[in-house]
């Protein structure tokens, strides 16, 4: 409602107005017996005696938008009305309902800052019939939500709704890799603050002896896993000192990366490519095993489930009908494996 | 643009909830994987609705029956804060101990409003249930329902419905008498239950089912009564005492609005000894609608008589007649109308449908005893169960021929 519509108003028909400004500064007048529809508006005029002149103007809650305010009372001008049928009424909702998603929001938020209750259930109503039957997707993309939900996040298995035995199979796998690639992540972890320490040392005997790294040979999974690290790092000189302490913790770990990887064999014959996988592996010799075998095992075993998943997702949905894209398992989420960066990540 | 582009998630709670409530359950808590808000944004629901629609459809029923289970108690595990209504609602639950955990669950969450319509098949109410003590609602349906000695009703109970439920007719009267802010009362498909209903607050009563006798005790706040009364075909079973059963049962609900009787319910009215006139006028009844009325029998058309006559407000009526009887009783019913039921006005009474009428004698007569007293009359309309064309005929030939006091009278007559 513009200033102009009021000039067309007969002044002999003495309405009296209430003045309120909106959010943006703007001040204007409406008639009285519409303004007063909205109980937030009532409340000033009639506890505080607001509204009575443009100095002593309304001042309207944040939300309330010119234009949101506009079509609030649109809406109250026609029901304030009180000769309407309630058919009429509903025939005047259903046609108001229908504008954009952004301005069904914006107005039910207006509406409820005026706290005018029976067009936050109208505009509810129509946001809810938005929402219903939806995919995720559908929905996001209509109200613009962020999808910043891990994959793991959306999968945890108690909201897993449509439980299914093989999601919780998939779940469980998903769970094994992520400790499997959690307990590697530890390993080079460790080396790296042991490597710090010996760094220092080694770099300005190395430097000094002029040696390279692939003079030294120590025992396949050691150096695998020195070899990993250096990488990490991002620096071709390794060093050639593995102290008997640390070979034996190497040890030690690289058993129980291997034990799990057996464990995860007894859940699916998928897995027991890992193990494949790992032997293999001891075979490089180089230094560049570190950009092929961890990052070449991670880009493995994410075929493998995303192979696995998309055979769960064809099926699942069929069954479930909830999201139907698939599924996508990506290992650099935002959750444990973190401690895995540089190559690994580039190597994404 | 310091704004970001979410159109939704930073509107209040309060209207998300709003919105949220008006969605099904199961599309309610799919919003948790749409974004890191709406994760929980669900949990605080207040209300929550299950039936067989919450999982995937299956063609094995054990396969719906396990996932339904485990989405309810995942999502009350899941559940923050209040639930005030539980509604369940299928019938692939019978009896499962899950049930049982649900129910103590809900009674430590200030449970409000629980509805329990289950399948065939005896589940016994777990004693958690008389624990719930903020409950205002009640609904029970093909369950076994034993309170336990200490147990003294729901303080603020405003609605019961127990539907086919194993229960003692012990136990429902002091169920209701420890209820007393009992407002609705919906009690169905029982066997052969004697009652007696103690409720100052009962405004609302429904009952359907076999009845062998029910004596409204305290009830002065009733408006809507509805009553389907069954009995075994021995007419005997009711007991024959000297009081009127209409003044036993309608006597003390002088503000009763709407009335609605089906099957025996009139005649079960009928029995007892005629005092002559009725104590009590119901100035607020608008609508009587008796169903089943058998016109052969003088006692139940004195019933009916009796109830138009003391309801100067009525507005609408409908009546059905039952089918003839094999073995009629004499027609001693002429001077039936004849006594001074003409002095009696009903002067709102606007509209009259009456159903199934084959054309005896009280029939007519009491057609024609309507017309002749309603001044604004606008509709009466007449359907007939009677196959034979002349009889019809002869029949619409007389109710034509009945004067009307009302000058917009209409007489319609409709074919079954």
């Amino acid at each position: 409602m513009s200033e102009s519509d009021m000039a067309i108003i007969k002044p002999e028909m003495m309405k009296s107005y209430i003045w309120l400004e909106t959010s943006d500064g703007s001040i204007q007048q409406v008639e009285q017996e519409v303004a007063m529809f909205c109980p937030m508006i009532c409340h000033q005029v009639l506890q505080k005696g607001a509204g009575s002149s443009k100095n002593n103007a309304i001042s309207l809650p944040q939300k309330v938008s010119p234009a949101m305010l506009s079509l609030v009372f649109d809406y109250c001008r026609f029901h304030q009305v009180p000769g309407r049928s309630n058919k009429e009424r509903k025939v005047y909702d259903e046609k108001f309902m229908r504008m954009d998603t952004k301005r069904l929001c914006e107005l039910t938020s207006a509406a409820d800052s005026l706290q005018l209750k029976p067009l936050v259930d109208l505009t509810s109503r129509a946001l809810a019939r938005i929402i219903e039957g939806k995919t995720p997707e559908e929905i996001r993309e209509i109200f613009h939500l962020p999808d910043d939900l891990t994959e793991e996040e959306k999968l945890e298995p108690l909201k897993n709704t449509m439980d299914d035995p093989r999601i919780r199979l998939l779940n469980r796998l998903y769970a094994k890799k992520r400790k499997e690639l959690k307990e590697r992540a530890k390993l080079k972890s460790i080396e790296v603050e042991e490597h710090v320490d010996e760094r220092s040392v080694d770099d300005l005997l190395s430097f000094i002896n002029g040696r390279d790294h692939k003079v030294v040979k120590t025992s396949k999974s050691k150096k695998k896993n020195k070899k990993k690290e250096e990488h990490k790092n991002g620096r071709s000189n390794g060093t050639c000192k593995v102290s008997n302490k640390d070979s034996r913790n190497l040890h030690s770990k690289q058993r129980s990366v291997d034990e799990t990887s057996s464990s995860l064999g007894s859940v699916s014959n998928l897995l027991s490519m890992e193990d494949d996988i790992f032997s293999p592996k001891a075979e490089f010799e180089d230094g560049y095993i570190d950009d092929e075998i961890d990052p070449a095992l991670k880009e493995m075993l994410d075929r493998e489930v995303e192979d696995f998943a998309r055979r769960l997702n064809s099926s699942w949905v069929l069954s479930s009908g909830q999201e139907r894209q698939p599924v996508h398992f990506s290992i650099n989420g935002n959750g444990a494996t973190r401690r895995l960066t540089g190559p690994a990540a580039r190597q994404k | 643009m310091g704004e970001s582009l979410d159109l939704i998630s930073d509107l209040p709670q309060s209207i998300l909830e709003n919105i949220l409530t008006r969605l099904s359950l199961r599309d309610a808590i799919r919003t948790s994987v749409l974004s890191t808000k709406w994760r929980y944004k669900w949990s605080t629901l207040t209300d929550l609705t299950f039936d067989e629609k919450c999982v995937a459809p299956s063609t094995e029923r054990a396969v719906v029956e396990t996932n339904l289970v485990r989405f309810i108690t995942g999502v009350l595990l899941l559940h923050q804060g209040p639930i005030h209504k539980f509604h369940l609602s299928t019938s692939f639950l019978q009896c499962r101990p899950d049930i049982d955990q649900w129910l103590l669950f809900l009674s430590r969450n200030d449970i409000k409003e629980l509805v329990l319509e289950l399948g065939e098949g005896e589940f016994r109410v777990p004693s958690c249930l008389f624990n719930c003590l903020k409950l205002t609602r009640l609904e029970l349906c093909h369950c076994e329902f034993d309170p336990p000695k200490s147990f003294n009703g729901f303080a603020s109970l405003k609605s019961l419905n127990l539907h086919q439920i194993l229960v003692s007719p012990e136990a429902i009267e002091s169920l209701i008498s420890g209820c007393p802010v009992l407002e609705f009362l919906s009690l169905s498909y029982f066997d052969s239950l004697v009652l007696s209903i103690s409720a100052p607050n009962l405004m609302y009563l429904y009952l359907d089912g076999e009845f062998k006798d029910i004596f409204l005790v305290n009830t002065p706040k009733l408006v809507a009564i509805s009553v389907s009364m069954y009995m075994h075909e021995d007419v005997a079973d009711f007991e024959q005492s000297s009081d009127y059963n209409l003044v036993k049962f309608l006597g003390g609900v002088p503000l009763l609005e709407k009335l609605v009787g089906y099957i025996y319910f009139t005649k079960y009215l009928s029995i007892g000894d005629d005092p002559g006139r009725l104590p009590i006028t119901y100035i607020h009844l608008k609508t009587i609608e008796l169903y089943q009325v058998s016109f052969e029998d003088a006692n139940e058309v004195l019933v009916l008589l009796r109830l138009v006559t003391h309801s100067p407000n009525l507005k609408e009526l409908k009546v059905s007649a039952s089918p003839i009887q094999l073995f009629p009783l004499e027609e001693e019913s002429f001077d039936l109308f004849e006594r001074d039921y003409f002095d009696y006005k009903l002067p709102r009474l606007e509209t009259v449908r009456m159903t199934d009428v084959s054309g005896i004698r009280n029939e007519l007569e009491f057609i024609r005893f309507l017309m002749g007293t309603s001044p604004v009359l606008e509709t009466v309309i007449v359907t007939s169960s009677l196959s034979d064309k002349e009889a019809r005929m002869d029949m619409v030939v007389e109710l034509l021929r009945f004067p009307r006091v009302s000058p917009r009278a209409q007489l319609l007559f409709l074919q079954d």
